[in-house]
């Protein structure tokens, strides 16, 4: 495993990780908002990144194309690729959103399935099905040496890009007007309504943004790898959706942490030996094993004061998350009425179903150290994580709760 | 804890106002004669095949559909009687289809006899959905759709990578045409030969029985204690477990029977269509089944049994008609189909045949309305001081 | 005798803010017991706390002797607490029969095979169920007469909504049932009406423990009661012992009035 394959596979998953941190910004700005999953966001991207390719052909610029006549067409590309999206983002919340707002919630999200599923082939019929490329131009395959690396120009750019365009929609929700307003609506849209915010306005501006971005991300994605196929949307969509969840959904700062650490897994994953991966394995069983031996144990000893039951029953809840198989399962099964004792020792289970499950996959790896997994497996990687952490931590890195709220 | 309320735009509180005179006469006509009706169009189509009328490709048309008439009965049972979102309901149809695929062909020289192989495959799925609701019914309902949906992808790129198994996307081929009596034996002669279902007139009426049996029993599983406990939990879920309805199980419960139903849809799609691929298993399946819901009502037995039959058979219908190519017609299949769903959720989410209790509760709430019809219907006797208890 | 329901040193607390401060009281069989105090003084809190929606903190709730804090909410009524809702928290979209046969879910139990071939156990279990449904709404008098049971529950009047309510949490035949707030938003004939049907239930052999404002209807039914102000309960006894405590009167009125009434 040399310095240079983890360094340009480092940026490799950086540029990805940024790709997708783009489009899950309007997923959770979006779910902070209305709490709802806005299933069509993927399509948005897709729409982007046609419309960027499609203005680039349309200026004929090719690999010769002096570098003045290249940056002015990507400009207008760029002006296509935010536009577009934008005026698309705004109508399906005006057409397909706004009218089902405060309906149950199965409903609103029938819609965004239908939208997307709409918009999907839309993008066939009016680009027809073949996947849409660009000629390859002088900026595509230009190159930088970094630490001796050779690294693409455009994973810098996208990298750079991104980091600003994050940076300032930080600021935009933290300190301006309209963020605050965001702010405001996402923790009460009728106490915001009362205040006087009109939160109609406040919720297409979060889809104008929203959209915005995700075109930002066709057009990089476009450029990047010279090509997009129509259906392309509902892959990076659900990525990006991942990355928002694993951050925390409706966390600003921890969908782009999210997209980071997904865009890194992904890379990592196939580009590297699993005994490589391993270690990564290890520290989180480590991980786990701490959070099993000493966090939540501690936690629960803060949280119920000693008066509330004998000594005995709260060492064998203690036991139950310090040596669940031993000792845990035999007071579920002789105590399994107890609700407070059988919610806990399922937990416990848990945790230590995954511990043992990391403990295991790390010793396979480390016996199969230096098998590669196969691409092809590439996009089970994110399905893999997005279960996972619904599975153990669905508030995500940076998220609060997100269990149902009685 | 604001308490959400719900009223219909006011025809289900006021059954003679607004309704067309065809609402008035078929809501007048007793609610068996129209599944009596139902059966016996379903139970006749054939026949127009055996005197010629129609030419055996309907005979398919009409079988494809009556699995999605599964299907989306099962579905109903999540989506409708539930209220949860399921969008990989397509992986547990695959759970079955290879289930049965394995168990019966040439892939692994193994012939099971064909009850054994339903059962199994059923069995398959319903685990596959137990282990699925584990972890993710005590999120949101909105994260068990997208788990839903990325655990239907997972199932289908493992199907696709797992070539030794599952022959890639090249599909299993050459499954066994089932025998209802005769087991495992490799060649029937005589009176046997007649068990074997290998004819699109058998197979239509092996599923068309299935599909009343089915409907039968999902009838009597909505008006139970247990349909009433989902019905409950779609309603108010706090209310709901503060009444003794422990809603993990309840929840878990109508995961796995639909997961089981898919499963079971699934192995008598894969002994019709001897040939089983990833294909027959893309997001985009679970969508239509999402839209045959929708479109026939959520929470409503014959409506889902009409959306699904409207959506399968239909399209075939109008191919036929216009003659198109695949390809281009699938787009504006999906297309119209996604159009459906957005105008069916914002204008009559309730469906074509809707279910009472979701009818009312798809619509919002006007406050002033709901009050207007409280005191034109009650507050007359309310005001009534009878003090005498 | 043992007390129904005793509250031991139970706290709860939401931040730093403590919300029930070492509660302590019982609840003997076949008694109406209220619980008064101003808003924001921990009756509703105390409410969640005995029906599992959440969990003490610290102290314990005995049901008949046996501990049911920090049991789930369907566990605690499975064991036969039931209770309603401030703000009425009704299966708005089923009918009014349909409600009350959800209150029986955890003391029928056909499974899923046998509700789906609707066996004879179940017809029967079915039937007890409808005729317990019909006795239960049968003690609202032309309330819930015939076709109105077929009509939903968010088109009954206020009123109507709140004794639905009541009928729902009756339908488990619960050993204790809490009541939050049974008369908010009633005009007087109207309360009037549910305190004798209050009244009744313990004549039935019900044992109640409710949360009320209206001091008319807490005189008229209430064999203790309980009064709290900030998470603490600040006296206990008879309606005229507690309406009398001076610390009663401040936490209503203020110091001053307290001090002029004095």
């Amino acid at each position: 495993m040399s310095f240079d394959h983890i360094m340009s596979v480092t940026i490799g998953g950086l540029t990805v990780g940024m790709i997708y941190a783009l489009i899950a910004l309007g997923y959770t700005m979006v779910y902070g908002v209305l709490k709802f999953i806005n299933f069509a966001h993927g399509e948005v991207f897709t729409v982007g990144g046609y419309v960027a390719a499609f203005s680039l052909l349309a200026m004929g610029i090719d690999a010769s194309t002096p570098w003045l006549k290249v940056a002015g067409a990507i400009a207008l590309a760029l002006v296509a690729a935010v536009t577009v999206p934008m005026a698309l983002g705004f109508l399906i919340e005006r057409i397909a959103y706004r009218p089902l707002r405060g309906r149950s919630r199965i409903i609103p999200l029938l819609s965004a399935i239908g939208v997307s599923i709409v918009l999907q082939q839309l993008i066939i019929i009016v680009f027809g099905p073949k996947p849409v490329t660009i000629p390859t131009l002088a900026l595509s395959s230009a190159s930088v040496n970094l630490f001796g690396v050779d690294v693409r120009v455009l994973a810098l750019v996208i990298i750079a890009v991104s980091a600003a365009l994050m940076v300032g929609l930080t600021y935009l929700v933290k300190s301006t007007r309209i963020g605050k307003a965001m702010r405001a609506t996402s923790q009460d849209m009728e106490a915001a309504e009362m205040m006087g915010i009109d939160t109609n306005r406040t919720i297409a501006f979060t889809f104008l943004v929203g959209s915005a971005l995700a075109g930002i991300g066709g057009l990089l994605v476009v450029m990047y790898y010279g090509s997009l196929k129509y259906d392309a949307g509902f892959l990076y969509g659900l990525k990006a959706f991942t990355s928002a969840v694993l951050g925390g959904i409706g966390n600003i700062p921890g969908a782009v942490v999210g997209a980071i650490v997904l865009g890194m897994t992904e890379t990592y994953g196939v580009s590297v030996d699993l005994g490589f991966l391993a270690w990564f394995v290890l520290a989180g069983l480590a991980l786990g094993i701490y959070v099993q031996m000493v966090r939540v144990p501690n936690r629960r000893l803060a949280h119920i004061a000693a008066d509330r039951r004998t000594p005995e029953y709260e060492r064998s809840i203690m036991n139950v998350y310090r040596l669940a198989p031993y000792h845990g399962i035999k007071t579920l099964l002789a105590e399994r009425t107890d609700a407070l004792l059988s919610v806990s020792a399922a937990d416990a289970v848990r945790l230590m179903a995954g511990n043992i499950f990391l403990a295991v996959l790390a010793t396979i790896m480390f016996i199969n150290s230096s098998v590669r997994i196969d691409t092809r497996w590439q996009p089970v990687i994110a399905f893999v994580v997005l279960m996972v952490i619904l599975m153990f931590r669905p508030s995500g890195i940076l998220g609060e709760a997100v269990t149902e709220k009685v | 804890m604001a308490i959400r309320m719900k009223t219909s735009s006011g025809q289900d509180t006021a059954p003679t106002h607004g309704d067309t005179v065809v609402q008035r006469i078929a809501s007048a006509v007793p609610g068996w004669v129209w599944w009596l009706a139902g059966i016996v169009i379903a139970a006749g189509f054939p026949l127009l095949n055996v005197i010629g009328v129609v030419e055996t490709a309907w005979l398919r048309v009409g079988v494809v559909s009556l699995i999605f008439v599964l299907l989306s009965l099962g579905l109903n049972i999540v989506m409708g009687e539930t209220g949860l979102l399921n969008l990989g309901y397509i992986a547990f149809f695959a759970f079955g289809a290879y289930t049965t695929a394995l168990l019966s062909s040439p892939k692994f020289e193994i012939r099971w006899p064909f009850l054994a192989v339903i059962v199994v495959s059923t069995l398959v799925a319903m685990v596959a959905g137990f282990l699925i609701s584990l972890p993710t019914l005590r999120l949101r309902g909105d994260y068990l759709a997208i788990v839903t949906l990325a655990f239907g992808e997972i199932v289908r790129l493992t199907i696709i990578n797992l070539v030794p198994l599952t022959n890639g996307p090249n599909g299993i081929t050459g499954i066994y045409s089932p025998r209802l009596f005769a087991g495992a034996k490799p060649a029937l002669e005589g009176i046997e030969a007649w068990f074997i279902i290998d004819k699109p007139l058998e197979y239509y009426y092996l599923v068309l029985v299935c599909v009343v049996v089915l409907a039968v029993l999902l009838t009597n599983l909505k008006n139970s204690r247990i349909g009433r406990a989902w019905n409950a939990l779609r309603e108010d879920e706090l209310a709901a477990i503060s009444s003794g309805i422990t809603a993990v199980r309840a929840k878990m419960l109508s995961v796995v029977l639909s997961a089981g139903i898919a499963g079971f849809a699934g192995s008598l799609f894969a002994y019709y269509s001897n040939v089983i691929s990833p294909e027959s298993f893309l997001f985009m399946q679970s969508v239509i089944v999402v839209c045959m819901v929708v479109l026939g009502g959520m929470g409503s037995i014959p409506g889902v049994m009409l959306g699904a039959v409207v959506l399968q058979a239909l399209p075939q219908l109008i191919r036929e008609a216009a003659g198109a190519a695949r390809s281009d017609f699938e787009v504006y299949r999906m297309l119209i189909y996604g159009i459906l769903i957005v105008v069916m959720v914002i204008f009559r989410p309730e469906g074509l045949l809707p279910d009472k209790i979701f009818k009312r509760e798809a619509h919002e709430v006007d406050p002033r309305e709901l009050e207007m019809t409280r005191q034109s219907l009650f507050d007359l006797e309310e005001g009534e001081k009878d003090l005498g208890v | 005798m043992e007390p129904v329901l005793e509250l031991q040193d139970v706290s709860m607390s939401f931040g730093g803010l403590k919300a029930v401060d070492s509660l302590s009281f019982a609840v003997r069989e076949n008694e109406i017991v209220s619980i008064i105090g101003p808003n924001g003084s921990g009756k509703t809190t105390t409410f969640n706390l005995i029906s599992g929606l959440y969990e003490p903190h610290s102290g314990d709730i005995l049901l008949k002797g046996e501990s049911v804090a920090g049991l789930r909410p369907d566990l605690v009524h499975d064991k036969g607490i039931s209770r309603t809702f401030q703000s009425l928290r009704l299966f708005s979209n089923m009918n009014v029969l349909e409600n009350v046969l959800v209150g029986m879910h955890s003391v029928t139990k056909a499974g899923p095979f046998a509700s789906m071939l609707r066996l004879p156990s179940v017809r029967r279990e079915e039937k007890a169920m409808y005729d317990k449904a019909q006795e239960i709404l049968g003690m609202f008098p032309g309330r819930f007469s015939g076709p109105r049971q077929l009509q939903p529950a968010y088109s009954l009047s206020y009123a109507n909504r709140r004794r639905l309510e009541i009928a729902r949490a009756l339908a488990s035949d619960p050993v204790l049932l809490l009541l939050d707030e049974p008369v908010a938003g009633m005009n007087p004939a109207e309360s009037h009406e549910v305190m004798e049907q209050i009244k009744m239930l313990r004549e039935k052999g019900y044992t109640i423990l409710m949360i009320e404002h209206d001091m008319h209807v807490v005189e008229g039914v209430s064999d203790r009661v309980i009064a709290m102000d900030h998470g603490v309960k600040i006296a206990e006894g008879t309606y005229d012992e507690v309406a009398n405590d001076p610390q009663v009167v401040e936490a209503y009125l203020g110091k001053r009035a307290a001090d002029a009434t004095a």
